[in-house]
């Protein structure tokens, strides 16, 4: 159900209005970048140092699932096992074995909304 | 197969940049030029060439392959051609913007109507990088007001007129509308003089002539636009220049978006195609006229069809076109895309899926719960694609030998080697069993334990869609646990449930581990438990933990096979009784449920008052006569029954809640299977039935149910008397009626309640619906009651019956009767029956409800919609910041504490103390060797721990003082207190480090020792556990990063609304004030609404002790108007003069302290804005007379003006606000009788500045309104207490950080935006996910118009894309280890290895 529903009043659009100087010409706001094309922000992200990591030492919910969903995926691709098996076959739970062991030989790699990233190896992470 | 999900993509889509294709860029992409109108030739009917459905553009049909790239219908992907418009077209998407243009430029030489100086304003504006959508919108608002008021073009001089639309598809532009080109005009009009000599008849129709501002004309007006000028329009030159947004070159699409149906011989074409064709034929029938020659009447119509056919190919819904052929509508291009069933909703955002299921679902409390019953027929159907690996492969063998039709099976094998996929239904499966080698894929059928998703529409909220294991079983049903129904809210009286087999190993971790059942049990609206007992286990776990009843020793034991499947190992604890016989109680089969054996680690410790709790005062709550107090002392029950509130949902004190919250949710899994099993098997031997005689009242109880019924009556009789004598004392802000009405509901409403609680105390104890309404399972007091005894007063939005009929209800009642059975009062209860007009009743509000769901499910459903698609791409990230797609911060800190609601265990508050105190000491007694602790010494524990730095750098500061000052008063106080009370040293102060090993208790007799440990010893064990308890908790309890939290927020507020029922609710204490509630209200809220139903500002008086000060302040803000003071108002004619005279009423004036006079009244009357009488006009005559004259300039019309002012005199405002209906004093509850003002109506700014009202202590429930008046801030904390009062009134409890998100939304851009989609499109840049909202069309053709670029990085976006999107498991990468840390083994030596 999408009802019509009148749009509301448009508010007066509220534009910063330009200095002038006594001949009329325009005196350039400082805080304001010149007249230009829109640069490109989208640079690579950098890297953390592993000292100066900032983030939980926990390994997250989505994090946990996340690895052992690679590493499950791995495994029931025949990768080689890193645990001893004890008769169990599901690639799952094997992968829950190597993570509860810290022998998944993964890294996880948080990205900040700074543009940096932080590497977190999954055997260094706290398990909740 | 599904693909796994690749993190190095070959080729990664960056943006979708929008716009349109030139003229020639068709032309580039076109394979020929369609001119033929024919589809088929006559002869042979085969597509014709040059034609719409020529074999060059792809084939519709099976046989045929495409001319182009030679490819059948399956593989060609189709291939466009063009048509050449011998004139040029508007393009009806594009219409309004070409509107606009024109508006912007001069018609004469195309340059923006700017000066020189405001063009470069506006374009240092427009060219700022990073332009956010919503400024650009607003800059070109504003060159568009600016270059509509220009007459004269600043650099040709050329006169400019409105432009506007003419007509569906016409621009006008009325050239010489302005007074100041007047001699330009009639030049323009003297043109028309020598045709005026050859047709005379025009004459008339001059003044209508107008510049035409036809296509062409526009056309090359557009063309000869600079580029800089483009910019002013907000174009981008380089993508999309004005000119483009004409058809010029129309692209003709693929054969295959437009397919042929052939049917039995003739064929069936779609619209578009039908449309090209009429196209092509006005276009060939043009360009034959333009170059034969052709009257310029019959041109400009062809043209106007051709227009209109282009426009009904693009949109076929044009407001003001009427269809020509009427039948069934044409579906363009647009209609193709809009919509729920369109492709952006139906096939973009949400896809049919393979390997699903559907079908009817039941219980089997058998099952875990975190199992579904899949029917065998159903797993044969749906498969799992298992690659062989060594340890498989034997299975996997089985299998395919099995084939199809055999169960554990497999439908199809692909082979690793040559990706060839073989069915097994044909061919010979024992050698394909035989060949199978590591590395191929069997698509096998499903089998026990795999992982699949279950669901039930409407999906409200994320548990809706959980992760459950399958297990195969017979029949055709689903079946699940009941314990599961609550998050599904599902029954089986006929629902249907969805099943999907996740087809990747990725896709099965990722449902179990986030989607699991186990890892849903709470839900995260406010953390309470969802997934828990019902109905009959409510029942059977009441029934059995009853005080009297035992079992001997082979019913206990039977009753404790219940709990598993054989499969459980059950140590029997010692019988409650020992002689004369042996005996168990029912509550030891819980205790033993809790912890069946010595090695389960379970150990619960439990106080809580159940629902039968007698709320008797007494110093022992234990004690309580219906075993109403539930104590669990490890794990074993002490006292106390179980009902819903220790079993059921929606309860933090819930038995599975303590164990999921001290052992982990696989516990609390656990205890529920073995609970469910134990009711089912139990309660199906000893039975629970309802009978006739459970719904036969006794005889007291009827004579009792009379009596009150009569003395209720008797009441009323005498109300109704009493108010038409008028002795009834009006309640505050209500007339007679209103108060009459509000006593006799009232009194009405206590005979139900009252008759409810005899039925309580009266009806047997094994009566079952009794039963069931106290431990809660199903139904309550008032269901009960309504059965046996009365059904009470029958209610239409909030009042009784009202008058169907002529001043009655119904013809069986005299007129204008109040009597209660004359408004629906049923005084028969269902087992006695109801009497012809009582049934009528029942029916009328029974209707009501019925209507009020319906009406509520698709209100709450768009609303929904709206909340997720505003809040859908908010998470938190690693630095805990809560931001949306495109990284602007929302929160900064999630709920400002960043704790998650779905992990707190209190109120709000992360961890219980006290109840993990008392379990921790319980769970570790003292023994000899520990260390027994005095006050100071715990706190001295405790104070050391804290300054840790595992707390200090994890832990706030509020929950660290928190941790402290429990640890003060209630250990260490606690424990100084019980020694101080026996006579021994408090032992509260540290006596320094010399005496420190000294015992200070040594002189103290040991039996007071004793009894003061006895009632409470700390040891350092206990500590140290109570402490890692609470700092364990409180680190799991924070939010994690990359939560959905906008998703989860969106859920928690749009749910709970589908459960608000009655719309509207009376404000507490005062009579008559409504305030809405429910829908309707949280909708006002999130809507933004300007207007709202009741807005009401609540004000704190100065003198808030005195009624008479606070009537003083009521007159002050109450609008009295000169009607309400005036004794009477009076017209006088005079020989010499005619006035009207007013008299007031200045004995009324005093009584009301109205604080006016004779003066200010007549000021008032003379400065009445819309009536213009002027204070000279109105002459005072003291003590009480008013004269105000007329003036008129035609003395005949005198009269008619004096009438008309006597009319409008008494509605003049003389004193109070006008925006305000009225306002009720008010006496705050529990406050001593302090007064406060509650007024009705707007005008907070003037309210808070009345004199007497304290301005700092006023609130309103209008959003809009406090931000205007008090700013966004006060806006955004109005939208958070509101939404909490309307869910608390409805009983609802919401976690606040939910609330505090949505507040927060719709504010963080300095302006409050409604969750619309106006408010929406301004706090989303994304065309994609707006486009998927609502407008769908309008949005897209913005952004082709102003060259958008949509950066995919939304939810809606990605959806839309099929690509994965950066929340929950897509913010972070996983990498490979590199080399070096490679703890891959080296392959180990063979035997035969050289």
């Amino acid at each position: 159900m999408e009802p019509e529903e009148e749009e509301p009043e448009e508010m007066e659009p509220e534009l910063m209005e330009e200095e002038f100087d006594a001949n009329g010409n325009v005196i350039p706001r400082k805080d304001k970048v010149d007249i230009g094309k829109p640069t490109n922000f989208a640079l690579p992200p950098k890297a953390v140092a592993k000292e100066d990591r900032t983030t939980t030492p926990y390994m997250t919910k989505y994090e946990r699932a996340r690895v052992l969903g690679a590493r499950a995926l791995q495994i029931s691709m025949n990768a080689p096992v890193l645990v001893d098996l004890e008769g169990e076959t599901d690639s799952l739970n094997i992968a829950m074995k190597e993570l509860n062991n810290k022998m998944i030989p993964l890294v996880v790699r948080r990205y900040l909304p700074d543009n940096t990233y932080e590497d977190w190896e999954v055997s260094e992470m706290i398990l909740p | 197969m599904k693909e796994q999900v690749l993190e190095q993509a070959p080729k990664k889509i960056k943006q979708i940049q929008f716009g349109v294709l030139s003229p020639q860029e068709i032309v580039n992409v076109s394979e020929f030029e369609v001119t033929q109108r024919d589809l088929y030739t006559v002869q042979d009917r085969q597509p014709v060439k040059y034609g719409m459905l020529d074999l060059r553009l792809g084939t519709s049909d099976k046989i045929a392959s495409c001319e182009t790239c030679g490819l059948k219908q399956q593989d060609c992907i189709g291939h466009f051609a063009h048509i050449r418009l011998c004139l040029p077209v508007f393009h009806i998407g594009y219409f309004r913007a070409a509107i606009v243009i024109l508006q912007n430029i001069c018609k004469t030489c195309s340059r923006v109507l700017l000066s020189e100086k405001d063009r470069r304003t506006y374009l240092r504006k427009l060219r700022a990088p990073n332009l956010e959508n919503l400024t650009r919108k607003n800059v070109c608002k504003a060159i568009n007001d600016k270059c509509k008021k220009v007459i004269h073009c600043p650099y040709c001089e050329g006169i400019n007129g409105t432009v506007k639309k003419a007509g569906a598809l016409r621009i006008v532009h009325e050239k010489f509308r302005s007074k100041k080109v007047a001699d330009e005009y009639e030049k323009f009009k003297s043109t028309f003089s020598h045709a005026l000599e050859a047709a005379p008849e025009m004459k008339a129709h001059i003044s209508k002539a107008q510049e035409d501002m036809n296509p062409l004309r526009v056309l090359n007006l557009f063309k000869a636009i600079t580029d800089e000028d483009c910019e002013l329009l907000g174009m981008n030159p380089d993508l999309g220049r004005p000119e483009m947004y004409l058809w010029q070159n129309i692209s003709v699409p693929p054969v295959c978006i437009r397919p042929s149906v052939q049917q039995d011989g003739a064929s069936n074409e779609d619209d578009i195609t039908v449309k090209l064709t009429e196209v092509i034929f006005t276009n060939a029938h043009m360009q034959a006229g333009l170059n034969q020659g052709i009257a310029i009447l019959n041109l400009m119509d062809l043209w106007d069809f051709l227009q209109l056919s282009v426009a009904m190919y693009i949109n076929s819904e044009l407001p003001g076109v009427s269809n020509l052929q009427p039948g069934k509508p044409v579906r363009g291009f647009c209609q193709r895309l809009k919509g729920k069933q369109g492709r952006f909703r139906g096939n973009l955002s949400g896809k049919r899926v393979d390997f699903s299921g559907r079908t009817v679902i039941s219980p089997d409390p058998n099952l875990r719960i975190d199992q579904v019953a899949v029917p065998e027929l159903v797993a044969k159907n749906l498969t799992y694609p298992e690659r062989v690996t060594s340890h498989n492969i034997e299975r996997l063998r089985q299998a395919i030998a099995n084939g199809t039709e055999i169960h554990p099976g497999a439908n199809y094998v692909t082979l690793g080697s040559n990706n060839m996929k073989k069915s097994l239904k044909f061919g010979n499966r024992a050698q394909i069993a035989g060949e199978i080698q590591v590395g191929d894929v069997v698509e096998r059928h499903l089998n026990d334990g795999d992982v699949v998703l279950f669901n039930r529409q409407p999906s409200l909220h994320k548990l809706s869609i959980m992760a459950h294991y399958a297990k195969i079983r017979p029949w055709r049903t689903f079946r699940f646990n009941e314990c599961v129904c609550n998050p599904y809210n599902a029954d089986f009286d006929g629902d249907e449930m969805n099943l999907h087999v996740p087809q990747t190993e990725e896709a099965r971790t990722e449902a179990i581990e986030l989607m699991g059942v186990k890892n849903n049990l709470v839900t995260p609206r406010n953390g309470t438990p969802l997934i828990a007992a019902i109905q009959d286990f409510i029942t059977a776990s009441y029934l059995i933990t009853q005080k009297d009843l035992f079992f001997d020793r082979s019913q206990f034991v039977q009753i404790c096979s219940y709990l598993g499947d054989a499969e459980l190992k059950i140590d029997i604890p010692p019988p409650a009784i020992l002689k004369p016989a042996q005996r168990w109680t029912g509550k030891q089969i819980i205790s033993v449920l809790l912890k069946p054996n010595k090695e389960s680690k379970v150990l619960v410790n439990l106080e809580a008052k159940t629902r039968s709790y007698d709320k008797v005062k007494r110093p022992v709550m234990d004690m309580c006569r219906n075993d109403g107090y539930l104590v669990i002392h490890n794990s074993e029950i002490m006292c106390g029954v179980l009902d819903k509130s220790i079993v059921g949902d929606g309860n933090k004190s819930s038995l599975f809640y303590i164990v999921m919250r001290d052992y982990g949710s696989i516990e609390a899994a656990k205890c529920m299977n073995r609970l469910a099993k134990l009711c089912a098997r139990w309660l199906g031997t000893v039975g629970f039935s309802i009978g006739i005689n459970d719904v036969q009242p006794g005889e007291i109880l009827a004579s009792k149910k009379d009596e009150l019924v009569k003395n209720a009556y008797a009441h009323c009789d005498d109300l109704i008397h009493r108010s038409l004598n008028g002795q009834l004392e009006n309640q505050p802000g209500c007339d007679i009626e209103q108060t009459l009405e509000a006593l006799i509901s009232g009194e009405l409403s206590q005979v139900r309640d009252k008759v409810g609680d005899i039925c309580l105390t009266e009806l047997n104890k094994y009566n079952s619906p009794l039963i069931m309404a106290t431990c809660g399972s199903k139904g309550s007091k008032i269901n009960v009651s309504q059965m046996v005894a009365c059904v009470g007063q029958q209610i239409i939005s909030g009042k009784r019956i009202p008058n169907g009929f002529q001043d009655r209800s119904l013809p069986h009642f005299l007129k204008n009767s109040k009597v209660p059975p004359a408004k629906g009062f049923v005084r028969n209860s269902f087992y006695s029956g109801l009497t012809p007009t009582e049934f009528f009743f029942h029916a009328v509000s029974g209707r009501e409800g019925l209507v009020d769901t319906a009406v509520k499910t698709a209100e709450t459903g768009y609303m929904q919609r709206r909340l997720m698609k505003a809040l859908e791409d908010l998470t938190t990230h690693y630095d805990l910041s809560v931001r949306n797609s495109v990284g602007a911060i929302i929160q900064f800190t999630y709920g400002s504490d960043g704790l998650d609601p779905a992990v707190l265990e209190g109120n709000g508050i992360p961890v219980l103390f006290d109840r993990n105190f008392v379990s921790t000491l319980h769970m570790l007694p003292p023994t000899e060797d520990d260390k027994k602790l005095l006050p100071w010494q715990i706190n001295e524990y405790a104070e050391k721990e804290v300054a840790s730095s595992r707390w200090a750098k994890n832990c706030s500061k509020e929950f660290i003082l928190a941790v402290v000052t429990f640890v003060k008063t209630h250990i260490a106080g606690k424990l100084k207190i019980i020694r101080e009370a026996y006579g021994m040293m408090s032992g509260e102060h540290n006596p320094g480090e010399e005496y420190e090993d000294m015992d200070i208790d040594e002189e103290e007799p040991e039996e007071v020792k004793r009894i003061v440990n006895n009632k409470l010893t700390v040891t350092e064990r206990q500590m140290e556990r109570f402490m890692y308890v609470c700092w364990d908790k409180f680190m799991k309890a924070k939010i994690e990063p990359a939560s959905a939290v906008g998703a989860v927020g969106a859920q928690s507020i749009g749910e709970p609304g589908t459960q608000m029922t009655l719309k509207t609710f009376h404000f507490a204490g005062v009579a008559s004030m409504n305030i809405t509630l429910g829908v309707p209200r949280i909708r006002e809220i999130i809507n933004a609404a300007k207007a709202i139903a009741t807005p009401i500002i609540t004000t704190r008086l100065v003198n808030n002790t005195d009624v008479k000060a606070a009537r003083i302040v009521k007159g002050r803000i109450e609008k009295t108007m000169l009607g309400d003071i005036a004794e009477f108002i009076e017209e006088v004619y005079k020989p010499d003069e005619c006035y009207i005279g007013v008299r007031l009423d200045m004995e009324a004036i005093r009584r009301l302290q109205l604080e006016t006079d004779l003066d200010e009244v007549a000021k008032a009357i003379g400065l009445e804005p819309k009536l213009k009488i002027g204070t000279n006009n109105v002459q005072s005559h003291k003590p009480d007379r008013l004269r105000i004259y007329v003036q008129s300039k035609d003395p005949a019309g005198l009269y008619y003006s004096i009438k008309k002012l006597k009319r409008a005199l008494p509605e003049i405002i003389i004193k109070g606000l006008p925006q305000v209906n009225r306002a009720v004093i008010n006496e705050i509850q529990g406050s001593g009788g302090k007064k406060e003002l509650l007024v009705e109506g707007y005008g907070l700014r003037e309210l808070m500045n009345t004199e007497g009202v304290v301005g700092t202590q006023t609130r309103s429930n209008h959003v809009m309104e406090v931000w205007k008046v008090l700013g966004i801030e006060a806006a955004r904390r109005t939208i958070l207490d509101e939404i909490k009062s309307v869910m608390d009134s409805h009983g609802l409890t919401i976690d606040p950080r939910h609330v505090m998100l949505l507040g927060d939304i719709m504010t963080s851009k300095g302006e409050v935006l409604g969750i619309t989609r106006f408010g929406i499109a301004k706090m989303k840049d994304s065309v994609m996910m707006l486009a998927s909202f609502e407008k769908t069309t309008d949005h897209l053709f913005e952004a082709a118009l102003y060259s958008k670029k949509d950066a995919i990085e939304g939810v809606s976006e990605c959806i839309i894309m099929g690509i994965p999107m950066s929340i929950g498991t897509g913010l972070f990468k996983l990498i490979k280890r590199d080399s070096a840390h490679d703890r891959i083994p080296p392959r180990r030596r063979l035997l035969f290895d050289p």
